[in-house]
């Protein structure tokens, strides 16, 4: 199996990479510091699975060396697995960067990362409702705690692809 | 009243009006869309990126994306 670590910059895909692999890239607090990707190797349920931390990107629209890397990384990679790294605090555009990845079919599991630092700012995301609309694994976790983690790898097995209209019919269930 | 987000001050916020056609795609991976809420953050000098606040996010635009986004600013 093949799995690509997925998101916008900053928002901790390096520390998973990391916590994941027990390798030692290096992480900052600081955006772009992946502009190259690496890989490793990772068990899932007794399974080799190859891991690649991909650079952050905003969007599948390429605007940087890095961001094309990015999006270079997962065409390259069909039938990858994606790990898709959202910052809790910043649901939005999250959301839209692994819509544009659903778009395109990959199966996908979501890390609502930095969950700890959302709550710290008052900000709860409806967890199950979002599960719900996307059709996809969202899991709260605290990367550098370790926290969620090992649920997050759990679901690997239960993504699947899934379709816009369906994305978009579960939303307008909401209004 | 309307102004340019690149004409926006200091700590003033309005809500997106209009981005031009061109721009949507790339500004909508930054959280920034018709009917979003901003705040002037920074403005950089000598024709600097000016930083915004959407939502709980921080975001920088070139002097150049910001001109073509309009805001209606709070009263």
């Amino acid at each position: 199996m093949n799995v690509l670590l997925m998101g916008h910059p900053n928002v901790g895909k390096s520390v998973f990479f990391n916590r994941l692999t027990g390798a030692n890239v290096t992480e900052s607090n600081y955006p772009g510091t992946t502009v190259d990707f690496t890989k490793g190797w990772m068990k899932i349920d007794g399974e080799d699975a190859e891991l690649v931390d991909v650079p952050g990107t905003f969007s599948l629209d390429p605007k940087d060396k890095a961001e094309e890397v990015a999006v270079a990384m997962l065409h390259e990679n069909k039938d990858a697995k994606v790990i898709c790294v959202i910052d809790a605090s910043k649901i939005e555009r999250g959301v839209y960067l692994a819509l544009e990845i659903l778009e395109e079919g990959y199966p996908m599991v979501i890390a609502l990362n930095m969950w700890d630092a959302a709550v710290d700012k008052n900000i709860l995301v409806d967890v199950n409702n979002l599960q719900r609309i996307l059709g996809v694994p969202v899991v709260p976790t605290v990367a550098i705690s370790g926290e969620g983690i090992r649920e997050l790898t759990s679901k690997l097995k239960e993504a699947k692809p899934v379709e816009i209209n369906d994305i978009i019919k579960n939303a307008g269930c909401l209004t | 009243m309307e102004k340019k987000l690149s004409e926006m001050k200091y700590e003033e916020e309005g809500i997106v009006t209009d981005i031009e056609e061109t721009l949507r795609k790339k500004v909508a991976g930054m959280g920034i869309r018709v009917g979003k809420r901003l705040k002037m953050i920074t403005k950089q000098p000598v024709k600097g990126p000016v930083v915004v606040a959407v939502d709980e996010a921080i975001t920088s635009l070139g002097l150049d994306v910001a001109e073509k986004i309009i805001v209606e600013m709070k009263s």
